[in-house]
């Protein structure tokens, strides 16, 4: 039987919003790291 | 300004540059899947967490498998910039690792009627992604960089092993997750339309892995021009 092609698209939107927020939030993150590892003679890069 | 503090820099601006270029595809990625790429007919819509489900996973085993070979050759040569490749591929696969190990439970929850199962390919999967944790936590609790970088290596190459593993779990183990559609001997078994998205999407994600990548190795180069190489 073919499916509802609207059901449970909320699972679809939670998945592409959650990649897009952890990806682009490292990516900030980095950026971040970039902006404070010059001011702070290297020592804000975490790890 | 040093001449290897220079370098760093651009190192960084290169990984920006990539990563730029990365978002800027993941985008086009996002609305052709979206948008232009027919509904599957069983699913329904929740089969489209497939183009960020897949690229995902591939990415983070690209990584984990980076950090092994930069941690061989760091043995081999024992070249600090091979430890530092090692540690940046693991902290952009631990990213990936996270994005699969979130869009995998929110697709098998409509399809499988579960988020998670204890099967061999979630299991493993699950498995690499904490052993990576722990490479963390084993890079953050050492402060001798030779040692540093040496027990880590171990940690790297172990990591790298496991991942032709769970790529053939699905073969080796009954379970619920479904067989590769496109990294198998025969030819893909997904309609031209899909399968062009999710090309798209590789591609994308594996510039976007580059641009994490570089920028944080050259984060790292820096850190250590400028600091020692307690500096990262």
């Amino acid at each position: 039987m073919d499916a509802d092609p609207q059901a449970n698209a909320w699972f679809m939107w939670a998945a592409y919003s959650v990649a897009a927020v952890i990806l682009v939030g490292y990516g900030v993150s980095l950026w971040r790291r970039t902006r404070t590892v010059g001011r702070s003679g290297g020592r804000a890069v975490g790890g | 300004m040093t001449a290897s503090t220079e370098g760093a820099e651009r190192v960084i601006r290169r990984g920006l540059g990539l990563m730029l270029a990365g978002f800027a595809a993941l985008a086009a990625v996002y609305l052709v899947a979206l948008r232009f790429t027919p509904t599957e007919r069983f699913q329904g819509l929740p089969q489209k967490i497939f183009y960020v489900h897949v690229p995902a996973a591939w990415c983070a085993l690209l990584a984990f498998s980076l950090v092994g070979v930069g941690s061989i050759l760091y043995l081999w040569l024992r070249d600090p910039r091979l430890d530092l490749f090692a540690e940046s591929a693991a902290e952009t696969g631990i990213v990936f690792s996270l994005v699969m190990l979130t869009t995998g439970p929110l697709w098998g929850k409509p399809i499988w009627g579960t988020y998670w199962t204890w099967d061999a390919r979630l299991t493993f999967t699950l498995l690499l992604f904490f052993l990576f944790l722990g490479y963390r936590a084993l890079r953050s609790a050492m402060h001798d960089p030779a040692e540093r970088a040496r027990y880590s290596a171990v940690v790297g190459i172990l990591g790298m092993v496991l991942v032709p593993f769970v790529h053939l779990t699905v073969y080796l183990f009954p379970t619920l997750h479904p067989q590769p559609v496109v990294l198998k001997p025969s030819t893909p078994s997904l309609p031209g339309v899909m399968l062009r998205t999710l090309f798209l999407s590789l591609g994308s994600f594996t510039i976007l892995l580059l641009g994490f990548l570089v920028t944080r190795y050259g984060l790292g180069r820096e850190a250590e021009a400028r600091g020692g190489s307690d500096g990262r």
